[in-house]
């Protein structure tokens, strides 16, 4: 791929914390792209700065050094980007739909236009007919799911998400996998995630970068050619496993 | 294993027990009225066992019987004097409501005018308000106004002050939600901050109903010729208890309906917070 085909452009990215004893180093040096419609993985040590890169793209914190280009021609980072959190971060007043609804009323479009997609984002995150509910009658796994709704009810260009399935049990997770690969491949979204599952950045990416424990720095990247469609079958080749193999050794290695 | 088992086995049972049971659940539903009754009820049996002397302490049937039978006459007209308590009490109150929750909200928009008025309120809270009277009397004299300001000034700052210290205490990563979206600080204070606030304003308009009412009492008490406070300042030359519990009883009331009139309008408002209650009953 070329150069014309980045989304997404970071450079040198380095974020220094201060705190009341003295300055923390999260992020030491990072530089990666992100291409148009590329699914890429972040992975790495609890603790290196990785929900803190997120929140940096995301224009939620300021760097300390770098450079961070979006190609703005590809899609308005103002109002095309979804951003699922590591916490379900639901608001409480708000019914389930209206949670969903949530960016769509900041971005003053017309709601019930959307009321049909948010129905159908539901239906897909396996929470269908609880719309009408309130955040606290739901499972932590639940609400994460409503977030994801929520993240992708705006039809976001490029989306962010940190550890979004975290608290998931692992046939919903597998099941979710597979939906966020069905949304991704069907409507050319471009896809920054962050897991500490080696195995499922492997599934779900064209590309994995590893990070370095804090203060943190890319120990690796790796190129997954692996074909598409991917199924679960995928998981027991042992083309698959040489790469998780290989992404978990270089973790190891630091 | 198995005793474990059985153990728990026999914990459910029991609350599925306690639940049948009719007299039980009767109790529990109206808890609230069989404590009052059984705390006056102790009241007056010892009383009259010991034969308490009513220039000391009068039984809770003297002190009702008061309220209800007695002739009125110029110093204990039940009448004129809940009417001068009541209207102070809901003027004081509604004032310093709307007031509270108006400047809470302000504050609540607005960081720096937060920080700087704070210190102020904080001052304001401090200082204990009854101190202030002699000077409220130089300036207005005795009266409905004078106790309003005492009642709002008992309950303001405490409101405020309240209502913000829950407020600082609220995890930001949910402004973060809408912010990451561009959202305009309107957008952010009416989609999240205010609705996160609700809460906390209902909380200290609880605190401000035992507050304001303490605030106009005290006004009564210090100079007036009417309502509950003088009711009492006037029964004490004499010695006669009953009306000075009588007066204590419906103060009590008074603050307690406004309570409920309070709760009320938190559930209506804020029905998210009660759904979970609903479904575990
Ligand atoms: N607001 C903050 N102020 C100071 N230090 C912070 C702040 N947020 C994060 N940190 C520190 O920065 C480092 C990176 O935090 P970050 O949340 O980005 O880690 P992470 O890689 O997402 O970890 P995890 O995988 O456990 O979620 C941590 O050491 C953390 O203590
Ligand atoms: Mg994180």
């Amino acid at each position: 791929m070329s150069e014309k085909d980045v989304l997404l452009s970071i450079k040198d990215l380095r974020k220094v914390y201060k705190t009341r004893d003295g300055e923390l180093e999260a992020i030491g040096k990072v530089t990666f792209d992100v291409k148009d419609q590329e699914f890429v993985s972040i992975v790495g040590p609890s603790g290196c700065g990785k929900s803190t890169l997120l929140r940096i793209v995301a224009g939620l914190l300021e760097k300390t050094e770098g450079e961070i280009i979006v190609d703005k021609t590809k899609f308005n980072p103002d109002k095309e980007v979804g951003f699922v959190f590591q916490k379900a971060l639901l608001l409480d007043w708000r019914k389930v739909i209206d949670n969903v609804l949530l960016p769509i009323e900041i971005l003053k479009l017309d709601k019930r236009k959307y009321v049909d997609r948010a129905m159908e984002l539901l239906e897909m995150v396996g929470l269908k007919g609880f719309e009408n509910r309130y955040p606290n009658e739901l499972s932590g796994g639940m609400q994460q799911r409503v977030s994801i709704a929520r993240a992708l009810i705006h039809d976001p260009k490029l989306i962010l998400m940190d550890e979004p399935f975290g608290a998931l049990d692992a046939i919903t997770r597998e099941k979710m996998n597979l939906e966020l690969m069905r949304i991704w491949s069907e409507s050319k979204k471009t896809v920054l995630f962050i897991t500490h599952e080696i195995a499922e950045a492997v599934f779900l990416s064209d590309r994995v970068i590893v990070l370095s424990a804090r203060p943190s720095r890319q120990v690796g990247s790796f190129d997954i050619d692996l074909p598409r469609p991917r199924g679960i079958d995928l998981k027991t080749t042992p083309e698959f496993n040489k790469y998780v193999i290989d992404v978990y050794k270089t973790l190891e290695v630091q | 294993m198995e005793e474990i088992k059985e153990g728990r086995l026999m914990a459910t049972k029991k609350i599925k027990e306690a639940k049948t049971n009719p007299v039980v659940a009767f109790i529990d539903k109206y808890q609230t009225a069989f404590s009052l009754i059984l705390f006056f009820l102790t009241w007056e049996v010892l009383c009259r066992i010991f034969k308490v002397n009513e220039a000391f302490l009068c039984t809770p049937s003297s002190a009702l019987s008061h309220l209800f039978f007695k002739q009125p006459d110029a110093a204990y007209h039940w009448g004129i004097n809940i009417t001068a308590t009541l209207k102070e009490f809901v003027l004081g109150f509604t004032i310093t409501a709307i007031l509270g929750v108006f400047i809470s909200v302000c504050l609540i928009w607005s960081k720096t005018l937060q920080k700087m008025v704070m210190p102020i309120f904080v001052f304001f809270q401090s200082m204990p308000n009854i101190a202030i009277i002699p000077i409220l009397l130089i300036w207005i004299g005795y009266g409905l106004k004078t106790n309003i300001i005492i009642a709002f000034i008992a309950s303001f700052f405490p409101m405020v002050v309240n209502t913000m210290a829950g407020l600082n205490s609220v995890d930001d990563d949910l402004l973060d939600l809408v912010r990451y979206l561009n959202a305009s600080k309107l957008q952010v204070f009416l989609k999240v901050r205010l609705p996160m606030a609700l809460p906390y304003i209902y909380s200290s308009l609880k605190i401000c109903t035992s507050l304001s009412v303490m605030g106009v009492i005290v006004g009564e008490l210090y100079a007036s010729d009417k309502g509950l406070g003088y009711v009492i300042a006037n029964a004490q030359k004499y010695m006669d208890t009953p009306p000075m519990f009588a007066s204590l009883i419906v103060m009590s009331m008074l603050a307690w309906g406004m309570y409920l009139l309070v709760t009320i309008l938190e559930r209506v408002t804020m029905p998210w917070r009660y759904v979970k209650q609903k479904s575990e009953d």
